[in-house]
């Protein structure tokens, strides 16, 4: 009973205890609010926000994130498929992934709203090269790594090459095709805030940046937590509970929150 | 006599490696015949492996033919069904899904599917555990998921490598009877791989003892099975006959040692 309650409540200390260590050191030296603002400012301005612009940010962020990260991801598994399958394919396209993988994508920015202007397509893009990678990457190990006498089981079963796809690949390599959205989806938000910065006129990124033009620190942090308060809560609700029910199910992982 | 069901004839194979060519097997010739128990006992790295994979359509031969029912082997197909030594039940179907799943595959009405696979449950000892992943059974269970699956899929031919090798020694004695009962009762064409002199004789028909590496067919003994004989451990002890062809294959086999 205790140690479950326990289980249930280790998660959110940390974020707890930031908060706590942030009080303190605010409430003993009170420095000026453009350095470090208080809890409440940060709150306060948080709901003005609310009230104003922060609908039409808010909305145009997680559009862009969704669409960007759902390119990238459904692109990275197929292309990783088909790159596990067939290693002729992976041998050709493996010094291509990584040369781009290394490039950030901001460097392509300015190019990119060249040829995409400012807006969505562009922060769509620049997502789409963050995620994209991660997810073929783990994708072709994963694939690599299914057992071959799983596949030879349903061969000789009468499978075809789909069947053994679908039924042994597809689930054999879910494991790393997970870890690959779940890493894809914290680095996306990352390309969407460097995206939003210069290349867009609305969106979570640019409330920061009108934060950092008129030093309001306060709106620079209540972003920041808003980000990863909704990274946190999309990797929980989201990401965590598909593993729960689907590879960790199987026994391919060890199971959270039991030992 | 029964009809030819499986005719291997100059088998050979070499494996390629970076130093060229390696041998894996001499020339083997074998025959199967259609509701008999054939057992292969030789020592390690002889190449029985090697053979059962090419029966099973997973290599093809460098040299020689497989001939499964009059048609040369070209690949894997459902009339052969393979039990494999390591767990090759998939971890992401229950019990209940892994024994249909050669049905599924041939599309098999599901009132149908039903019933074949609760026949197998209940002759193979799975009542209660249908809807259990794999990682939540023992190994002994496993095994006996993955014979009842291959069993399912109703092939002409099983093929089984060692399917007992990693399961503890007490269970692999039960193991071994249910499979000799399940042998007797549909009467399958069995190709059964083993290095375990007792289990050739226990389960074959036939017993095939093979040479060390590369391997040939060394001898062939025929095991007299009268009515229920030697079906199960007590009376296969206990029966002065069993001892001595068990004894016979032991010193061919000894005499491969490498």
């Amino acid at each position: 009973m205790m140690r479950r309650l326990i289980w249930r409540i280790l998660p959110y200390a940390p974020a707890l205890l930031i908060l706590f260590v942030w009080w303190v050191y605010w409430t003993i030296k009170q420095p000026p609010p453009s350095v470090i603002p208080a809890i409440t400012d940060v709150i306060k301005t948080g709901f003005e926000l609310a009230g104003g612009r922060l609908g039409t940010d808010f909305l145009a962020s997680m559009s862009r994130l969704l669409g960007g990260a759902a390119f990238g991801m459904i692109t990275g598994v197929i292309a990783g498929f088909i790159a596990g399958l067939y290693r002729p394919i992976a041998t050709f396209f493996n010094p291509l992934v990584v040369f781009f993988n290394a490039i950030s994508g901001i460097v392509w920015l300015p190019l990119v709203i060249g040829w995409l202007g400012i807006g969505n397509a562009l922060a769509i893009f620049l997502i789409w090269n963050t995620v994209f990678f991660i997810v073929f990457q783990n994708t072709v190990l994963g694939v690599q790594l299914v057992p071959e006498v799983l596949e030879l089981g349903v061969r000789s079963l009468g499978g075809s090459r789909w069947e053994t796809i679908r039924s042994v690949t597809l689930p054999g390599a879910l494991p790393y095709i997970l870890a690959g959205f779940r890493s894809g989806l914290g680095f996306g938000w990352r390309a969407l805030i460097a995206a939003e910065l210069v290349g867009a006129t609305t969106g979570l990124g640019q409330l920061i940046f009108s934060g950092s033009e008129y030093h309001r620190a306060d709106i620079i942090i209540f972003g920041a937590l808003l980000i990863g308060g909704i990274a946190m809560l999309m990797d929980r609700w989201l990401l965590v509970p598909i593993e729960r029910r689907t590879v960790q199910r199987w026994g391919l992982v060890a199971p959270d929150r039991r030992r | 006599m029964s009809a030819d069901k499986i005719v291997v004839s100059g088998f050979r194979h070499y494996f390629q490696s970076e130093s060229g060519p390696v041998q894996a097997t001499g020339v083997i010739d074998v025959t199967i015949r259609e509701g008999e128990v054939v057992t292969l006992v030789g020592p390690s790295g002889c190449g029985k492996t090697t053979l059962l994979k090419a029966i099973a359509g997973f290599i093809n031969p460098s040299e020689g033919q497989i001939l499964c029912d009059g048609h040369q082997v070209r690949g894997p197909g459902r009339e052969r069904g393979v039990v494999f030594q390591e767990l090759a039940i998939l971890p992401w179907r229950t019990v209940r899904r892994n024994i249909a799943h050669g049905l599924e595959i041939a599309r098999v009405p599901k009132p149908e599917r039903d019933r074949t696979v609760d026949r197998l449950i209940g002759l193979m000892g799975l009542v209660g555990f249908e809807d259990r992943y794999p990682h939540e059974l023992s190994g002994g269970m496993r095994q006996r998921v993955a014979v009842a699956r291959t069993w399912a899929a109703d092939p002409a031919v099983i093929l089984m490598d060692e399917p007992f090798a990693a399961v503890d020694a007490m269970t692999r004695l039960t193991l071994q009877e249910e499979l000799g009962r399940l042998c007797a009762t549909t009467h399958k064409t069995v190709f059964f791989i083993t290095h375990s002199v007792e289990e050739a004789v226990f389960l074959g028909d036939r017993v095939l003892v093979m040479t060390k590496r590369p391997g040939t067919i060394k001898a062939v003994l025929d095991v007299p099975r009268h009515g229920k004989g030697g079906r199960d451990w007590d009376s296969f002890t206990g029966d002065p006959e069993m001892r001595a062809i068990s004894e016979q294959v032991m010193h061919l086999v000894h005499a491969e040692r490498v």
